[in-house]
């Protein structure tokens, strides 16, 4: 019987190491790249096209995620030129990253033009680097899985990159566009209909005291248009200022001083000013000289101007259009001189130094409005409430996408990037 | 009558109050003179905005392509020259292909003069590792036209050498092979037309640099993630001078700097005590008259 | 005539700025070549109202000149300074420095043009601090946030008003990029709003004020 048990017993410690050997040896063979190879799949549902809304010279890859993605695996694109691919294995190396990169997630794509959901891989080949690609040429991509020494290879696909003729990224951008386009030409409209409510600005309803003052003590005013020339909205909105200020100065018979830095706005302004003599039934107050060219030079301008000031003494100085670093030399200047200063600039850098040192500032667009005010012009007062419109929907869309954008993080939601898309800037 | 004596018997604020200008400028030149004479040499805190373009150029390997474009004439040149020399010291020491430029016509010479003068200070060869391509017309136009096609924009570059073909420019068609671009700008064009019309358009890195006046304008581009970096006016540049490890003009020009700030402070301060103590005197007489 | 006056202009706006407008959202190749073709013109242009620039300043000052007006021996001045720096310029074949070596253009350049700018701009530290103490006062509750801001910022931004007060450069810096980047962002968005409407007028010749003259 104890001879039995004894066999019974050895029986079982060997059964059991035998085992133990065979669970050991699993386990280390399951690191060997044999068991390696057999799991490593190559990529699915490989998509290679045209990147869309682009100048050409560029495919865009996707390819769904794989379940193992980590960062020990790691993909390649491929590429060579031509519908024939003999070897696979041969084909260009363009690129190579580790497997837990590169999602279309990642990618600026807004909801209107996505390829595929977040989570697929996305690869975009480009001209450059190393890549060459040409238009109307056709080429084969493909995505390989590379785990240590082994890789596998999908099944190449064809594509041919293309110029395209619209920018599909950009749409809200245009429709935007369009839609504040739209809202002025319908202010505009309303404008001509019926009588809009414009708020007082305290710096234009001092124009009348400034050139009434200057003609009381029969000095000359001073008005200034700016840096800029004729392209910049805030020259052409001086211009028109200097228009209505030309026609209360005829009125008044008070001389006009408009030094200019820029020829061709000399000669519009020069147009201006005899147009608004003219309607106001004083043309042969007009002097041709009242607008006169100094220099284009910044500094040089400006000292001259200072020298105006400090012999002729102006009463009143206009300061209208976009200023830089002479701003504050022009207006201490003025200043010292005793005279009522009026600034209006869309310069946001020297509206602090408007602001100390002139009696009257128009900020921003109010320089835009002025305009508007002044003539009462429905074109004028319709795009002035065509851009408050645009301010209040701005307003709006930002609370909105206040709420949106933090309660989609709280809630961890995507649905609210549906609404911020529209509003991105995405190129 | 009453206006004379009340001018005779003006208070020491009312006095204070209209105080000669020149008296104030006689202060401001001394608290700027005094301490280039005699500087302290306070210690600068380095900010983030000046960190993000220091950062970025280190983080370039070596040949990366580093556009500067020296948007600004002799008038800015106390704050933005001691920039340009930082940059170009710092892109040279990491061995960048340096492309420098200017859409200031007036800004040309001075433009020429630092680049040669920093190149000659690091050992490094015009058209090898770096071109001055100079200036031409035309402003933002010449940001969209690099942007297409560099050499087209520049055919020769400022000495006249033909850029196509040399080999610091090797590989660089166009703006979107610039792997950093940042312009030194002190007004229109300047940090702003090369988001506009380069960044924006061609999709290179960009940052900017600009006078002391003109920063905080510039902050909604930092914010936003437009330009990645800013250094602004001659604090800015200090800072940077500090970063590389060189100080300059800038860093002796904080003292000065300081001396002022402080200057400008007290008259204010001044100024203020003044004005509520004759305005408090105007009360007073005002309520003995009633 | 007012046909080539008036309507040819504005129709040469609308053409070209629908074009160019539409231009943004075509990312074709052809939209870049014609915009590199527009730019090229506008270069060009460009180089051309230099000229106009400078001829524009020799009529100026010749008038004054020969009228004797007022002032006409600074306008003499300019011309001589004009003529000779140009023949200068020409002489040293518009280069500051050759192989290191200064020109003559470089020495009117180096010593003439660069301090006389830099005095303009230096002029400015000056007349900041004097408008300073003339209207920085605490007149109301916003003119005294904006004192405190400006006292704060000044100390921030310099290294003895970080030493004197530490806290000093991380309030300028808050100041900076919350409370003024806020605000400048909100002029922006105001005047792009206004930009934009006025290009549209332009582009569509509701203002045709940029043509010289009032509207028929």
């Amino acid at each position: 019987m104890k001879r039995k048990t004894l066999n019974v017993k050895c029986e079982n410690a060997r059964s059991a190491c035998g085992a133990i050997l065979l669970i050991a040896g699993i386990l280390c063979l399951s690191d060997s790249p044999v068991f390696a190879q057999t799991t490593l799949s190559p990529p699915q549902d490989i998509r290679v096209f045209d990147t869309p809304s682009d100048g050409g010279g560029s495919l865009t890859v996707l390819w769904s995620p794989a379940p193992d993605d980590s960062a020990s695996i790691r993909y390649q694109v491929l590429l060579s030129e031509g519908t024939a691919v003999p070897d696979p294995a041969a084909m260009k190396v363009v690129a190579e990253f580790p497997a837990n990169q590169r999602y279309v997630r990642e990618s600026k794509w807004p909801w209107w033009t996505r390829p595929a959901t977040g989570d697929h891989h996305q690869f975009t080949l480009r001209n450059g680097r190393g890549v060459e690609l040409k238009n109307e040429t056709t080429y084969s991509v493909t995505v390989a899985r590379v785990s240590g020494e082994d890789r596998v290879i999908a099944t190449p696909v064809q594509a041919t990159p293309q110029p395209n003729w619209l920018n599909w990224n950009q749409m809200n951008n245009l429709l935007l566009a369009l839609l504040f386009g739209g809202i002025v030409f319908y202010a505009i409209s309303t404008a001509r209909k019926r009588e809009i409510f414009l708020r007082r600005i305290p710096g234009l309803d001092a124009v009348d005291e400034a050139i009434g003052r200057a003609t009381e003590l029969g000095k000359p005013i001073l008005y200034l248009t700016g840096a800029h020339d004729m392209s910049d909205p805030s020259t052409i909105a001086a211009a028109v200022i200097l228009g209505r200020v030309a026609k209360r100065t005829a009125a008044y018979g008070t001389d006009l001083l408009v030094p200019h830095r820029d020829p061709i706005t000399m000669a519009v302004c020069q147009e201006i000013t005899k147009q608004a003599y003219l309607e106001a039934g004083k043309p042969d107050l007009y002097k041709d000289d009242s607008n006169f060219f100094i220099t284009s030079d910044q500094f040089s301008y400006t000292a001259a101007v200072d020298g105006i000031m400090l012999r002729k003494k102006p009463a009143a100085n206009f300061f209208m259009g976009h200023y830089f670093a002479e701003a504050l030399l022009l207006t201490e200047t003025g200043a010292s001189t005793g005279a009522i200063q009026i600034a209006g600039t869309d310069a946001d850098h020297q509206l602090p130094f408007f602001v100390t040192t002139c009696d009257y500032t128009l900020i921003g667009e109010e320089l835009y409005a002025a305009s508007a005010y002044l003539s009462r012009e429905p074109v004028q007062v319709g795009t002035l409430r065509g851009q408050d419109i645009g301010k209040a929907l701005i307003l709006g869309v930002l609370g909105v996408g206040t709420i949106l954008a933090t309660l989609g993080v709280l809630l961890d939601m995507q649905w609210p990037q549906l609404f911020l898309d529209i509003f991105k800037d995405v190129k | 009558m009453f206006h004379v004596a009340r001018g005779l018997n003006m208070t020491f604020a009312e006095r204070m109050l209209k105080i000669d200008r020149r008296i104030i400028f006689l202060v401001i030149g001394l608290c700027t003179l005094l301490p280039l004479l005699y500087p302290v040499g306070l210690p600068i805190k380095i900010s983030p905005e000046v960190r993000g373009v220091y950062d970025h150029i280190e983080s370039l390997p070596e040949g990366s392509v580093f556009l500067l474009s020296l948007d600004f004439d002799p008038a800015s040149k106390p704050e933005l020259h001691p920039q340009s020399i930082s940059l170009l010291r710092h892109a040279f020491r990491k061995n960048l292909r340096v492309i420098a430029m200017t859409l200031w016509v007036s800004g040309t010479g001075m433009a020429d003069q630092v680049i040669t003068q920093v190149a000659r200070e690091m050992g490094k060869e015009s058209g090898k590792d770096y071109v001055f391509l100079g200036w031409s017309p035309g402003g933002t136009a010449v940001i969209i036209n690099m942007g297409q096609d560099l050499y087209g924009a520049f055919p020769a570059d400022y000495n006249g050498k033909p850029t196509k073909g040399l080999p610091v420019l090797h590989g660089v068609a166009n703006l979107r092979d610039v792997n950093y671009a940042v312009s030194l700008g002190a007004g229109n064009p300047g940090v702003e037309a090369w988001y506009v019309f380069g960044k924006d358009k061609y999709k290179f890195e960009l940052g900017g640099g600009c006078t002391g006046v003109m920063a905080p304008g510039l902050y909604p581009l930092l914010r936003s993630g437009q330009i990645n970096g800013l250094i602004g006016g001659l604090r800015g540049a200090a800072e940077y001078e500090i970063l590389i490890g060189q100080k300059g003009k800038a860093v002796a020009g904080m003292d000065a700097q300081s001396a002022t700030h402080l200057a400008i402070i007290v008259l204010v301060i001044m100024c203020n005590l003044f004005y509520f103590s004759s305005r408090n005197r105007a009360r007073q007489q005002g309520q003995l008259g009633a | 005539m007012i046909f080539l006056r008036r309507q040819v202009p504005l129709l040469i706006t609308l053409i070209t700025g629908v074009v160019f407008a539409a231009q943004y959202y075509v990312p074709h190749p052809a939209s870049e070549q014609m915009l590199t073709s527009a730019t090229k013109w506008l270069q060009i242009i460009g180089g051309f109202a230099l000229v106009l620039g400078v001829s524009s300043l020799f009529h100026v000052h010749a008038v004054k000149i020969r009228r004797k007006e007022a002032g006409w021996g600074y306008s003499f001045v300019l011309y001589v300074s004009m003529l000779g720096t140009i023949a200068v310029g020409f002489w040293s074949n518009g280069k500051e420095a050759v192989d290191g070596a200064s020109t003559a253009f470089g020495w009117i350049y180096n010593f003439m043009m660069v301090p006389l700018q830099g005095t303009m701009f230096a002029i400015l530290a000056f007349f900041i601090a004097s408008a300073a103490y003339r209207s920085f006062r605490a007149r109301s509750r916003e003119a005294a946030v904006l004192l405190i801001a400006a006292v704060i910022v000044m100390m921030g931004r310099v290294p003895l008003g970080e030493y004197l007060i530490p806290l000093s450069g991380d309030l300028s810096q808050w100041i900076l990029n919350v409370l003024n980047a806020s605000v400048r962002r909100a002029i922006l968005i105001g005047v792009s709003l206004g930009t934009v409407a006025l290009s549209i007028k332009i582009i569509f010749g509701m203002e045709r004020s940029y043509l010289g003259g009032g509207k028929e």
